[in-house]
C-alpha cells in the first residue's frame, strides 16, 4: 500500500515529461502554425511603399479586401465615347475614315462563344457589360473574366493566382487579370529562358 | 628569397633566435618603430608589404587552389612543407600582427591604421548569434566602413532581428511555373552571387508530366523554348525548414534557425567544413570554392549582415529568403520577379495572409515530408 502514492508521483512525472520531447513544445508545423497563431498581432510592418507609383483602388469581393491597379487613366484612349459618338453601323459604314482597333486580333474562346459585344457594351462604350448585361466598371473588368473563369477567380480572391505587387505585408495588393492577360488574347505565348548555365554544363560534362 | 620570408614576420621561436629584446606591442620581431635597429634586417617589411600580405590573407587568395580534386585528395594530393602548413595557419595570428604592426607603426597612413583596427575586431569578434543589438550594429558598421576604405563605395547593410508574430513561408504552384528562370536571374543579382562559378541558389526542374517527381530524370539546366510540350516545372531552393538538418550538424553553429523561421548562415563563422551541405537533403547550400566575385556596378548595395553581404571563399550560403527584403516588408526577389505568379510568399502567423490562403484551401504537399524536417515551402497545383 505504500508504493501506491510513489507510483503515482512517477506516473505524473512521465505524463508531464514524455511529450516535451522538442524545445517548441509542438508535434508538428501546422500544429504551431494554428497555436502561435491564435495570438497573432500584427507586427507592424508595412509594405505601402513598395507599391510605388501604382495608382489603386481598393475592392472588397467576399471575405476579402485588397488593392488592384486602377486601370481606366492607363487605357490609351479612354474614354471610349471620344471617338464612339455615333452608333457602331454608323462608323463602320464611314468607309473614308481610318480604321480604328485594326491590331486586335481576337483568340479568347472560339466565335461562337465570344465576340466583341460579349464583353463590350456597343450601347455604352465607356462601360463593359456582364453576360445578363450588367454594366461593369473598367476598373473593375475582373468581373467580367469571373462569370466563366470562376476557379480562377477563387484562386485570385485568395491569393493562390496572380501575382503580389509590393510585398507579402499589408496593405495587401494584387495584379488584376488584365495587368497580365490580354483579355483579347489571353493565352501567354511561350518563350525562351531568360538564362543558361555555362558552367553547370561544363561541370557535366 | 625576400618574397618567401614574408610570412617569417612572425617568429614563434621555432628556428633561430631573434633579438632578445621584447616590445610593448607585443612582439619581439620586426619594426614597430619604438627600436632604433634590427638586427636582422632580412625580416624587416615596410607598412605597405605587410598591408598587402594582411590583405592577401583576409581576401583568400592564398588558400588551397585544388578546387577540382575532392574530399581526401584535397589534402592528400597537396605538396605541403612546414611552411605552407604555417602560412595556413597563421591567417589569424597574421591579422593580429599586422594590426599591432600598423597601429604601432609612425609611417603608416590613418586609413591603414582603421583598416587594420576594423580586420582586427573583425577576425576576433563573437558569433552574431549570441551578439547583442549594439555588437550587431558595431559589425556592421565595421564591415561598411570597411568596404568604403577598400572598394570607395557606399553600402547599406541592415542587421533588422526577427519580428515578433511573423514565420515566413512559400507556396509554389508547379501548374503555373513555365519554367522562365526570371527568379533564377534575379536571385542571384539580388544576392551578390559569384558569377564567375555561376552560382544559383534556385534550380528549376523540368518533368516529364504524369511521371511524378523524378529528379535524377529531371532537367535543370535546359536551354530551348519553355514550357515544352509534355512537361512540368518546379523550383527548389533552401525551404527554411522548422527543424532544419543542416542546423544540427554544423560544429562551430555558423548557421542556425532565426525566430522567423529563417535559416541563416554567419559567414564570418563559418569554417566551411560542409558539413551542412551533406545534411541538407534538398540541395539547399552552396559552397563558395573561389572568391566571389560581382562587376562593382552590379552589387547590390542594399545588404543585410545574414543575407546578401560580399561572402568570401571557403564558406557556405544559400537562399535567406532574401533576408534584406521580406524583413523590411518587401517580396523575395524571386517573388517579384516571376512572371507567372506561380510564387507565392508571406506570414504563416497572419490568419488573412495569402500563404495561409493557400495552404487552407489549395492541396498542398512538401518535399520529402516524412524526414520530418518540416520545410516551410509548399506545392501545391491548380
Amino acid at each position: 500500500m505504500k508504493i501506491k502514492p510513489k507510483l503515482f508521483i512517477l506516473v505524473i512525472i512521465c505524463l508531464l515529461s514524455s511529450c516535451k520531447h522538442k524545445e517548441s513544445g509542438y508535434h508538428n508545423l501546422k500544429e504551431k502554425i494554428e497555436e502561435e497563431s491564435k495570438h497573432y498581432q500584427d507586427p507592424g510592418i508595412s509594405s505601402e511603399v513598395y507599391i510605388g507609383d501604382i495608382e489603386t483602388i481598393e475592392i472588397t469581393e467576399g471575405e476579402h479586401t485588397f488593392l488592384i491597379p486602377e486601370r481606366k487613366s492607363q487605357l490609351k484612349s479612354y474614354a471610349c465615347t471620344e471617338c464612339h459618338s455615333k452608333p457602331l453601323s454608323e462608323l463602320q459604314q464611314a468607309r473614308d475614315q481610318q480604321q480604328a482597333h485594326w491590331e486586335i486580333k481576337i483568340k479568347h474562346a472560339n466565335s461562337q462563344t465570344m465576340n466583341c459585344a460579349t464583353c463590350h457594351n456597343p450601347g455604352d462604350m465607356n462601360h463593359l457589360n456582364s453576360l445578363a448585361g450588367i454594366e461593369i466598371d473598367f476598373n473593375q473588368s475582373y468581373r467580367l473574366c469571373a462569370q466563366c473563369h470562376s476557379s480562377q477567380f477563387e484562386d485570385w480572391k485568395g491569393g493562390a493566382h496572380g501575382k503580389n505587387i509590393g510585398g507579402w505585408a499589408n496593405p495587401r495588393a494584387a495584379m488584376s487579370c488584365v495587368n497580365c492577360h490580354n483579355p483579347h488574347e489571353p493565352q501567354i505565348a511561350s518563350k525562351w529562358p531568360v538564362r543558361f548555365n555555362t558552367q553547370k554544363e561544363m561541370e557535366r560534362k | 628569397m625576400a618574397e618567401k620570408k614574408k610570412w617569417f614576420q612572425l617568429d614563434l621561436g621555432l628556428s633561430k633566435a631573434q633579438g632578445s629584446g621584447s616590445c610593448g606591442c607585443g612582439k619581439d620581431s620586426g619594426d614597430c618603430g619604438s627600436h632604433s635597429d634590427h638586427p636582422d634586417k632580412e625580416y624587416r617589411l615596410t607598412a605597405e608589404e605587410f598591408d598587402a600580405a594582411v590583405e592577401k590573407e583576409l581576401m583568400g587568395e592564398t588558400a588551397v587552389s585544388q578546387t577540382q580534386k575532392d574530399g581526401f585528395q584535397q589534402v592528400f594530393d597537396v605538396k605541403m612543407d612546414r611552411r605552407t602548413a604555417f602560412r595556413k595557419l597563421t591567417a589569424s595570428l597574421l591579422v593580429g600582427a599586422g594590426a599591432v604592426h600598423t597601429s604601432c607603426s609612425l609611417t603608416a597612413g590613418n586609413e591603414t591604421k582603421e583598416k587594420a583596427q576594423i580586420d582586427w575586431e573583425e577576425q576576433f569578434k563573437g558569433n552574431y548569434k549570441l551578439m547583442t543589438k549594439e555588437e550587431k550594429q558595431a559589425t556592421v558598421d565595421r564591415l561598411v566602413r570597411s568596404y568604403q576604405l577598400r572598394k570607395k563605395k557606399n553600402i547599406k547593410m541592415s542587421s533588422a532581428d526577427a519580428s515578433k508574430d511573423v514565420l515566413f513561408g512559400y507556396a509554389f504552384n508547379i501548374s503555373k511555373c513555365q519554367g522562365y528562370m526570371n527568379c533564377v536571374s534575379a536571385c542571384v543579382e539580388e544576392n551578390n552571387q559569384d558569377r564567375n562559378s555561376q552560382m544559383q541558389y534556385i534550380r528549376i526542374h523540368e518533368m516529364k508530366d504524369g511521371e511524378g517527381f523524378k529528379f535524377n530524370e529531371a532537367d535543370d539546366n535546359y536551354y530551348h523554348e519553355v514550357p515544352a510540350e509534355g512537361h512540368f516545372y518546379m523550383g527548389t531552393q533552401c525551404f527554411h525548414c522548422d527543424n532544419p538538418p543542416c542546423v544540427n550538424v554544423c560544429p562551430v553553429e555558423a548557421t542556425w534557425r532565426e525566430e522567423d523561421g529563417l535559416v541563416v548562415i554567419d559567414y564570418d563563422w563559418c569554417i566551411g567544413c560542409r558539413y551542412c551541405m551533406a545534411a541538407c537533403p534538398y540541395d539547399g547550400r552552396r559552397f563558395n570554392w573561389s572568391k566571389p566575385e560581382v562587376p562593382e556596378d552590379e552589387v547590390n548595395k542594399n545588404q543585410h549582415y545574414l543575407g546578401n553581404r560580399m561572402r568570401k571563399k571557403g564558406v557556405m550560403e544559400k537562399c535567406t529568403f532574401c533576408v534584406q527584403r521580406s524583413r523590411a516588408g518587401k517580396d523575395p526577389a524571386c517573388v517579384e520577379a516571376c512572371p507567372t505568379g506561380a510564387r507565392i510568399f508571406g506570414n504563416l502567423l497572419d490568419p488573412d495572409s495569402t500563404i495561409r490562403w493557400v495552404l487552407e484551401n489549395k492541396q498542398v504537399f512538401r518535399l520529402k515530408e516524412d524526414l520530418g524536417t518540416e520545410p516551410k515551402f509548399w506545392y501545391f497545383m491548380d
